[in-house]
C-alpha cells in the first residue's frame, strides 16, 4: 500500500468516527453535521476502493493487441469517481432536506410553545415516549398525551365543499411554508 | 407469447413521466390543479398495474426478462432483471399504489394535494419498481435514494410539529441505513471489480471469505434497516403514526417491503453459503423483530401505532422463511423461501386494509386514541366486518392468506429442525391475536366513549365508498389468497426456485468477462453496438 492508500484509510477512518460521534449528539445541527461528515467518510471510502493511481489517465490509447495493453499499462478507473458524484448529489439533496425540516422544527417549537406543550410535541415522535416525563405517570396519563393528532388540523378546520374550497386553496399561503414565517429570517 | 424485454422499463418510465406532468399541472388554474393531477395519478397507477401484470404473467411461464439498456452488454451497461419474485412484488406493490390513491383521493385535504401528493407517490411508486427491477448494486442503490426522497416528503406533507420531528428521525436513521448500502457497493466494487449482480455472484464464489462477509454484513445492515428488523426498526413506529392516514397506508404496504425483497434478492444470489452459515444470525434477527415488534404493539395506546408496531413483528416471519432458504426439507430447497414470498404478499394486502380502516376511523373521529374509541360496530357493521377479516388474517386465521402463510413457514421450519424458532413464532401468533383482539374491543365493541364532531364530508356516499372498498378489495384478495392457496403456493414456488437459481440468473444476464473481442468490437472498433444494428444479446 502507498503512503496515499494509508492517508486516505486514516482520514476515512477519522470522518466516520467523528460523524458517528457528532449523530450521537443530542443537538439537531450536530446531527446534520454529523451526517454530512458520514457521507465524506463514505465517498473517500469509494475512491479509494479504485485502485488508485498517481499519474494514469482514465482512457487507453488505440492499439490493435488490447490485452497486452491491459495487462501491461496503468490507467486509472473512472468508475468510482461516477459513483462519488451521483452519492455526492444525493446527499446534497438529503442534507438540504434535513437543514430546512431542522429549521422548520425549530421555528415550530422554539419560540412560543411552554415546556409541556413542547414535551407533548416532542413527545409524538418518540414510539416510546420516553422523553414526555410520562413513565411514571399511570395510563391515564400517558393515553391522555399520546398524540395531538394536529395532523388532522386542515381537515377538521375546512369546508370540505371541494370546488370552493380548492378555490379558496389556491390564493391562500400555505401554513408551514417559507415565505409567511419571520422566525426563519 | 414473447415480450420483448423493452417492457422492462415501464415499471419506471410510466411513473416518473406521469409525476413529471403532475408536477406541471401544479402550474394549472386552481380548479383544474387538483383534477389534472388526479386523472393523472390514477391513469399513471392503473398502466402500471397492468405492466406488472404483464411482467408476472410472462416471468412465471416463459422464465426471465433482461433487457440490457442501451444494449451495452452486461456487465458495461446497466441490466434491468425480472424473475417471478420481481414479477409478484411488482404485481402486489403495483395493486397497493392502485387501491392507495382512491382512498388518497376521498380522504386527501386540497391542501395537502397542492403541496403535491400525487407526483410524490407516482415517484415512490417508480422508486419501488426500479429497486426491484434493477439488476446492478449502485442502481439499486439510487432507486432506494429515489425511494426515501419521496417518502420523506410523503411524510412531512402538512408540515405539522409532529410530522416533522417524525420525518427528522425518519431521515436520518434511513439515510445512515442507505449509507451503508453505498459503502457496499463501493466496497463490493473495490473489491470484486463489477457492480453487475450476476457478475457478483459469478466473482463472489472465488471471493476469499472475508471479502464475502465484509460485503454481506453491509448489505444485511442496510436492508435490514430498510426493512425495519430489530435492532434497525426505531425509524419505522417513531414515524408511521403521524402522517395522513392515505401515506401511511401506502406507506406500510411499500416501504419496508422492498428491504425484504432486497435480502431475498441479494443473499440466495450473493451469498448462498452465508445464507446457510448465518442461519442462526437471521432466526435471532427474526425472532427479536418478532417479539420486540409484538410486545411493543400491546404498550401503544393508539391505533396507528399499534399497526406500525405489528409490521415491525411480522418481517420477523418473513426473515424466517429467509433463514431456512436453502436448507434441504422434504418440501424441497426454497419451500421457506417460497412462503416467505408468500407471507410477503399477504402482510402487504392485509396490512394496508387495516391502516385504510384505522385511518378512515382516525379522520372520522379526529383521534386515534383507543382510550377515546368504542362501539364502532353498531354504527359501521360493514367496516367492522372488513377490520375483523383483515385483523384476523394478520394474526393468521383461517380460511385468510395468513393462515397458509404461518402455517407453510413452520412446515417449513419443522422440516428443516429449527423447533426453537418456530415455537417463537407461534407464540408470537398467539400475542398477535391478542393484541388484535384488544384493538378490536376497542375500537368495535363496547359503547362510544365521547360523541365526535361530524365529519359531513366523510359521510357522503361517493367519499365513503372511495375510502371503504379498497380495504373491501384487499381484504377479499386475502381471502382468496388462502381459499386458493395451492396454485398460489405453486407460483410463489416458482418465484423461490427461480430466486435461488444463481446459475440461472447469471446465465440470463451473461456478464461478458473483458476480453479482447469485446473491447475490439464495442469500445475501440469505433463503432457502438448500437450503431451495428444487433439483437439483444
Amino acid at each position: 500500500m502507498t503512503v496515499t492508500a494509508w492517508l486516505l484509510a486514516v482520514l476515512v477512518g477519522v470522518l466516520f468516527a467523528c460523524g458517528a460521534l457528532l449523530i450521537l449528539q443530542r443537538g439537531q445541527i450536530k446531527v446534520v453535521l454529523g451526517l454530512a461528515l458520514f457521507t465524506h467518510a463514505i465517498n473517500l471510502a469509494l475512491f479509494g476502493a479504485g485502485a488508485l493511481q498517481h499519474g494514469a489517465p482514465p482512457i487507453l490509447p488505440h492499439e490493435e493487441n488490447v490485452a497486452e495493453l491491459l495487462a501491461t499499462r496503468t490507467f486509472a478507473d473512472p468508475l468510482p469517481q461516477a459513483l462519488i458524484l451521483t452519492a455526492i448529489v444525493i446527499s446534497f439533496g438529503v442534507t438540504a432536506f434535513l437543514v430546512v425540516l431542522v429549521s422548520r422544527r425549530d421555528a415550530l417549537t422554539g419560540g412560543d410553545l411552554a415546556p409541556g406543550e413542547l414535551a407533548t410535541v416532542m413527545s409524538a415522535a418518540d414510539p416510546f415516549m420516553l422523553g414526555s416525563g410520562l413513565l411514571g405517570a399511570g395510563p391515564d396519563a400517558y393515553h391522555e398525551a399520546a398524540d395531538d393528532y394536529d395532523i388532522f388540523q386542515y381537515e377538521f378546520d375546512e369546508v370540505y365543499d371541494r370546488p370552493e374550497a380548492e378555490a379558496e386553496v389556491a390564493h391562500e399561503e400555505i401554513p408551514g411554508s417559507v415565505g409567511d414565517d419571520d422566525t426563519l429570517a | 407469447m414473447t415480450l420483448s424485454p423493452n417492457i422492462l422499463a415501464l415499471p419506471v418510465a410510466i411513473p416518473l413521466a406521469f409525476a413529471t406532468l403532475a408536477i406541471v399541472a401544479l402550474l394549472l388554474r386552481p380548479p383544474f390543479y387538483v383534477r389534472v393531477q388526479r386523472v393523472l395519478a390514477a391513469v399513471a397507477v392503473v398502466l402500471n398495474f397492468l405492466v406488472a401484470l404483464l411482467v408476472l404473467a410472462y416471468t412465471l411461464s416463459a422464465g426471465r426478462l433482461v433487457l440490457q439498456v442501451g444494449t451495452w452488454p452486461a456487465p458495461y451497461g446497466i441490466t434491468v432483471y425480472a424473475d417471478a419474485l420481481t414479477g409478484i412484488m411488482l404485481t402486489s406493490g403495483g395493486l397497493l399504489a392502485l387501491l392507495v390513491m382512491p382512498y388518497a383521493m376521498a380522504s386527501l385535504n386540497p391542501r395537502r394535494e397542492r403541496l403535491g401528493y400525487y407526483p410524490m407517490a407516482l415517484l415512490l411508486l417508480m422508486g419501488m419498481n426500479g429497486a426491484f427491477i434493477t439488476g446492478d448494486l449502485f442502481n439499486l442503490y439510487v432507486f432506494y435514494e429515489v425511494l426515501l426522497m419521496s417518502s420523506f416528503v410523503l411524510l412531512a406533507l402538512g408540515g405539522t410539529p409532529s410530522q416533522i420531528n417524525a420525518a427528522i428521525r425518519y431521515l436520518v436513521l434511513n439515510i445512515m441505513g442507505s449509507m451503508m448500502l453505498l459503502l457496499g457497493a463501493g466496497l463490493t466494487y473495490g473489491m470484486l471489480g463489477t457492480l453487475n449482480m450476476a457478475q457478483i455472484a459469478q466473482r463472489m464464489t472465488d471471493a476469499p471469505s472475508t471479502v464475502e462477509t465484509l460485503i454481506a454484513g453491509l448489505l444485511l445492515i442496510a436492508f435490514a434497516g430498510k426493512a425495519a428488523m430489530f435492532p434497525f426498526f426505531f425509524w419505522l413506529p417513531s414515524s408511521y403514526h403521524t402522517p395522513h392516514p392515505a401515506v401511511t397506508a401506502l406507506f406500510s404496504g411499500v416501504l419496508t417491503k422492498v428491504g425484504v425483497y432486497s435480502l431475498f434478492r441479494t443473499f440466495p444470489l450473493f451469498f448462498p453459503n452465508l445464507l446457510v452459515a448465518w442461519q442462526p444470525l437471521f432466526f435471532g434477527m427474526a425472532a427479536l423483530t418478532m417479539v420486540i415488534g409484538v410486545l411493543g404493539a400491546f404498550a401503544q395506546p393508539t391505533i396507528r401505532r399499534l399497526l406500525s408496531f405489528h409490521i415491525i413483528s411480522q418481517i420477523g416471519y418473513m426473515l424466517m422463511g429467509l433463514g431456512v432458504a436453502l436448507s434441504p426439507s422434504p418440501y424441497g430447497v426454497g419451500f421457506g423461501l417460497a412462503l416467505a414470498i408468500l407471507f410477503v404478499v399477504h402482510n402487504q394486502l392485509v396490512k394496508t386494509a387495516l391502516l385504510m380502516g384505522g385511518g378512515h376511523i382516525e379522520l372520522e373521529t379526529g383521534t386515534g386514541k383507543l382510550s377515546e374509541l368504542g362501539g364502532l360496530a353498531a354504527t359501521k357493521p360493514v367496516r367492522a366486518a372488513i377490520f375483523f377479516v383483515a385483523a384476523f388474517a394478520l394474526a393468521g386465521f383461517p380460511p385468510t392468506s395468513g393462515f397458509v402463510a404461518k402455517l407453510g413457514l413452520l412446515q417449513a421450519t419443522f422440516a428443516t429442525h429449527n423447533y426453537w424458532i418456530a415455537g417463537v413464532s407461534l407464540a408470537v401468533s398467539v400475542l398477535t391475536t391478542m393484541s388484535m383482539i384488544r384493538l378490536w374491543q376497542y375500537l368495535f365493541w363496547g359503547k362510544p366513549k365521547r360523541t365526535y364532531a361530524p365529519r359531513p364530508h366523510l359521510e357522503q356516499p361517493s367519499i365513503n365508498f372511495m375510502l371503504v372498498t379498497p380495504a373491501a378489495i384487499l381484504v377479499t384478495l386475502s381471502l382468496l389468497l388462502g381459499i386458493f392457496a395451492q396454485p398460489v403456493l405453486q407460483v410463489a414456488q416458482v418465484a423461490a426456485a427461480q430466486a435461488i437459481d444463481r446459475q440461472g440468473y447469471i446465465n440470463a444476464v451473461a456478464p461478458q468477462e473483458l476480453g479482447p473481442s469485446l473491447v475490439q468490437e464495442n469500445t475501440y472498433a469505433g463503432s457502438l453496438p448500437s450503431e451495428q444494428g444487433g439483437e439483444l444479446p
